[in-house]
């Protein structure tokens, strides 16, 4: 009987039917190898099970805060460059925000990014045209007050838009209006605190504000879920592919982001990864496993939530000609990486700073005093 | 509101006349108050257009007003602490500015806005060489001059000395220095910005900031200089370096509970002697009520999912205890429990911002309350109490949930704790609202007063538990990824975890924490309903109330008996699953039941009081 090699994958996913499958067609071609799951709750346990005398070979975390940390994962260019055809087939978006100093942490997994969403029905029902590519914020407010439908007491039974609080959404139109959060560098002085950002911030505001087209927080609302009460839902492929799953494909459209006066195509990305530790004994044989889950199995992206990484996987799940899913693909050409990626003051102050973005649209907090002062979280 | 809290955007009192910026400076002298740099920082931003004006009215010049802000700011910053009431921060701050521009209007004098270093050169001479162009260098000698002058002198108080010639030293040493060298002083100190932000603001390399920080660092907290540079000023305590450890008291494994907050509650007030049963405490906390679930599988991080500031304050307030916090979150870590975390401020890992905290409390004959993360397996992250440190050895004593005669951290450990989360009983509330010494504990009287006093507790706990138990979002994080089920439809998210299939398995560890935390907590709900001081039809529905609890509590105790509380990865069979499932079903159907009692209980104990 030959010698079984153990690979052990810590995943902080509690679906884990994707890995499942990718391990049994694995463990097929590979009779010799095991690989064995573990969870972890956290990016901490992650990193306790990482620092610990019985660290795995490798770890899929959901976010990107691990996969900055210095020695933590092997670079997995010397290994992507030795698959032919591999560089090329990756899609550059992803690879721009992945690559840092010349080095691939990890194969990103659970890639998403936003457009919105729009009720076809909805927009029917109203006698209005479907917004349409290069379409501009100013269109989107005057679309959404034709859409939000509100009784006598003010009470909404239909948004014009779905969106929550949360800086990282907001990021997106800020960056269409050529500002920045974070700088390159990290820093967020001069680049927050400036017109661009500021102006976009304003715009965000006043949607809840002066345009009133997005539930506040805690407003009271008979709007119902965001698939049922709202036109336009600013959505992630989760959102979006759930949807699908349910069926209501033929009754949502998509178009892209509205431009800002700004007039850069630009978009955020949400993404984890997959990486192969430091401390692996078996780095080839992770590699040989992470290629085989990640990069060859297109069923896996049939009935998806999230984007592939590869062209050809797109292609190969039909993803590329999908008439909604397409379009996410086509996006990946715009992503610029957010600033909870470069800083990580930043990002753990997130819901101090959305606090803060809720006392903007509750209390009407002055915009640009607020976004100066955002200068002290990064 | 009281002790409880059932949802997690709890409405702060609204004070018609206070405007939001009001409130928004007193949450944030409130949190400055208690040790938060980041809060001052905010604070600072937010207020120092306003101080410049002050300062400008007052000395009718721009440049003498800067010279003021800075002073005013750094003795705001040294002397927060000293703030008893948080919402007169501006009134505070103002009679500051006013301090420091009389002052400075009667000084005058060559050195009115700007001396420099060779003014400082001290006239005797102790033979040290010092680099007068480094300000490190600078500011270590003149600390250890001001602890030798401390030491020599028997007849003032050391600390008083030593404070004062220090605050001086800093004060000004700070305007001895460039706009630059004064700029990353406050970026670091004041916004807690790391090296390479200061070094990229200041078009310096990284290198030169972080070599300056950290000897300053080092240099700093071998003289004792930490507790001056943001925290609050430690009543009685000693410069010299020392060591203390507090006795405490037995504690049984009878009085013990899963819920760590509040076991290491009941030992907290134990060692100040003011025993509370167990029982008690889970009650009047709601935890022996409470179940909370991952949406996501079996994780067990619902069990830790509440806000923690609030839920220590109220309940140590509700005992009658007046308490000091110390939060905050590492950037440069990932942080466990993340929604429960997710609105501490970001500080630095730094010693001097957490030991002083420590050392204050533990010489006051106090222990703190203590998050730790580095709790022995198969714990991940628990509450425990320190109650000892030691300089010399730069570590502190504390205890641990696996480790009966306690461990010891490092100093080192403590300020790198992801999680920041220290409390600190200050003493008791008198009727008027004010403090007084945290020991020894008044006792407490029985009699007509103390018996309705446990009445309405009673009550109030068993309202709770009712509303609770009907609340399916009773927490909700504002990370959006993150969400738990609570109350009764906690069993069910649960139960649908046992059952999601191979490809959504239960986790396996968190499994075994969760039973064996909730089969504790319905104990304790059986045991606190026993106690209720109820008489008549609603005492006899408590008790029923209770029974239900001890089964509820019977089912999760054998289903952990069937998956241990242990480090595992296995993957549980089917059957397994099911097994489970079927228990939780069981303990469900209890826990209906005692809710229904509670409910009846609760109509009786009304009618009773009508009568």
């Amino acid at each position: 009987m030959s010698h079984i090699t153990e690979i052990r994958y810590l995943t902080e996913f509690q679906n884990l039917n994707n890995i499942n499958d990718a391990i049994a067609s694995f463990e097929r071609e590979h009779p010799d190898v095991r690989v064995i799951v573990e969870q972890a709750t956290d990016h901490y346990e992650a990193l306790q099970a990482f620092n610990s005398d019985e660290a795995p070979d490798i770890i899929e975390s959901g976010g990107w805060s691990l996969f900055n940390r210095p020695g933590m994962f092997v670079n997995l260019l010397p290994y992507v460059n030795e698959v032919p055809g591999l560089r090329e087939d990756l899609n550059p978006g992803i690879m721009r925000i992945a690559c840092k100093d010349g080095t691939l942490p990890g194969l990103p997994v659970d890639v998403s990014v936003p457009l919105i969403l729009y009720d076809k029905e909805k927009f029917d029902r109203a006698g209005l045209p479907y917004p349409t590519e290069g379409w501009t914020w100013d269109d989107m407010m005057a679309l959404g007050e034709k859409l939000t439908i509100r009784n006598e007491r003010g009470v909404a039974s239909q948004f014009g838009l779905g969106i929550g609080v949360d800086i990282e959404f907001f990021e997106p139109f800020i960056m269409r209006n050529g500002g920045r959060l974070i700088a390159p560098d990290g820093t967020a002085r001069g680049s927050v605190d400036q017109p661009a950002a500021i102006e976009a911030f304003r715009k965000v505001t006043e949607a809840y504000r002066v345009h009133q087209i997005i539930r506040k927080p805690e407003e009271p609302s008979e709007a119902g879920e965001l698939h049922e009460g709202f036109a336009m839902i600013f959505s992630f492929t989760w959102f979006t592919g759930g949807c699908l799953d349910h069926g209501l494909g033929d009754r949502f459209g998509v178009v892209g982001l509205p431009n800002m006066p700004g007039g850069q195509l630009a978009n955020m990305i949400y993404m984890g990864a997959a990486g192969i530790t430091s401390k692996s004994r078996n780095p080839r044989l992770a590699w040989e496993f992470l290629n085989h889950y990640n990069l060859r199995r297109p069923d896996a992206f049939r009935s998806a939530r999230t984007l592939p990484i590869t062209r050809s996987l797109a292609e190969q799940s039909g993803m590329a000609e999908h008439p909604i899913w397409s379009r996410y693909i086509q996006e990946l050409d715009h992503v610029q990486i957010s600033g909870f990626y470069i800083n990580e003051k930043w990002n753990a102050s997130r819901q101090l700073i959305n606090e803060e973005i809720n006392r903007m649209i509750l209390e009407g907090a002055d915009v640009a005093q607020t976004l100066r002062s955002w200068t002290r979280f990064a | 509101m009281g002790v409880y809290e059932t949802n997690g955007a709890a409405a702060i009192p609204s004070e018609s006349r206070e405007t939001a910026e009001d409130r928004r400076s007193r949450v944030l002298a409130e949190r400055a108050r208690q040790g938060d740099t980041e809060a001052f920082g905010e604070l600072i931003e937010q207020h120092r257009h306003r101080v410049k004006g002050w300062a400008e009215r007052m000395t009718g010049d721009p440049h003498m007003a800067d010279d003021i802000v800075q002073d005013a700011l750094i003795r705001a910053f040294l002397h927060i602490g000293t703030l008893h009431d948080s919402s007169r921060f501006l009134s505070w701050l103002h009679r500051i500015v006013q301090n420091q521009a009389y002052m400075r209007l009667r000084r005058g004098g060559p050195y009115r806005k700007e001396k420099p270093f060779a003014a400082f050169r001290p006239s005797e001479t102790d033979g040290a060489h010092i680099e007068w162009n480094d300000l490190d260098d600078v500011l270590f000698h003149l600390t250890r001059s001001a602890s030798k002058a401390a030491a020599d002198d028997e007849h003032d108080p050391a600390e008083h000395l030593m404070r004062k010639e220090l605050y001086e030293t800093i004060h000004a040493l700070l305007h001895c220095l460039s706009n630059k060298e004064r700029g990353i002083f406050e970026a670091y100190f004041f916004r807690q910005l790391s090296p390479d932000e200061i070094a990229s603001m200041y078009r310096t390399t990284t290198g030169t900031v972080y070599t300056y920080i950290h000897r300053s660092r080092r240099k700093l907290r071998s003289e004792q200089i930490r507790a001056s540079l943001g925290l609050q000023p430690e009543k009685g305590g000693s410069t010299l370096v020392k060591s203390k450890r507090l006795e405490l008291p037995a504690w049984p494994p009878h009085a013990s509970a899963s819920i760590t907050l509040i076991d290491r509650i009941g030992l907290m007030l134990a060692a100040l002697g003011d025993e509370h049963e167990t029982a008690e405490l889970m009650g009047l906390s709601g935890f022996a009520f409470r179940m909370q679930i991952s949406d996501r599988t079996t994780f067990a991080d619902g069990i830790y999912m509440f806000d923690w500031r609030k839920t220590v304050q109220q309940l140590l307030g509700r005992l009658g205890y007046e308490t000091t916090l110390l939060c905050g979150q590492l950037s440069d870590s990932p942080v466990p429990l993340l929604g429960a975390v997710e609105r501490f401020p970001v500080v630095l890992p730094i010693e001097e911002a957490v030991i002083p905290f420590i050392r204050k409390y533990i010489d006051q004959g106090a222990t703190v309350l203590y998050f730790d993360t580095t709790v022995s397996r198969p714990y991940v992250h628990e509450w425990s109490l320190i109650y000892g440190y030691d300089d010399e050895e730069q570590a502190v004593r504390l205890t641990d949930v696996m480790k009966p005669g306690g461990k010891t951290l490092a100093y080192e450990d403590i300020a790198s704790n992801p999680v920041r989360f220290l409390a600190a009983i200050d003493g008791r509330r008198n009727m008027d609202g004010a403090s007084g010494p945290a020991s020894p504990a008044i006792p407490r009287k029985p009699g007509a007063a103390a018996v309705r006093r446990r009445r309405i507790d009673a009550e109030q706990a068993i309202r709770f538990a009712i509303d609770y138990s009907k609340n399916r979002w009773a927490y909700c994080p504002m990370t959006t990824y993150l969400s738990y089920t609570t109350g009764l439809a906690a069993y069910e998210r649960w139960i649908e975890h046992l059952r999601g299939g191979p490809d959504k398995p239960p986790n396996r560890y968190g499994l075994g924490q969760l039973a064996a935390v909730y089969a504790n907590t319905r104990t304790y709900a059986a045991h606190y309903l026993r106690t209720v001081p109820f008489e008549g039809e609603a005492m006899r529905l408590a008790l029923l109330a209770s029974e239900a609890y001890e089964q509820a509590g019977e089912a999760l105790a054998e289903l952990s008996a069937a998956v241990p509380f242990v480090r595992a990865a296995s993957v549980m069979t089917a059957e397994q699953c099911e097994a489970c499932a079927t228990l939780l079903e069981q303990a469900r159907t209890f826990e209906a039941a005692a809710i229904e009692y509670l409910e009846k209980t609760i109509h009786y104990a009304e009618k009773e009081q009508l009568l």
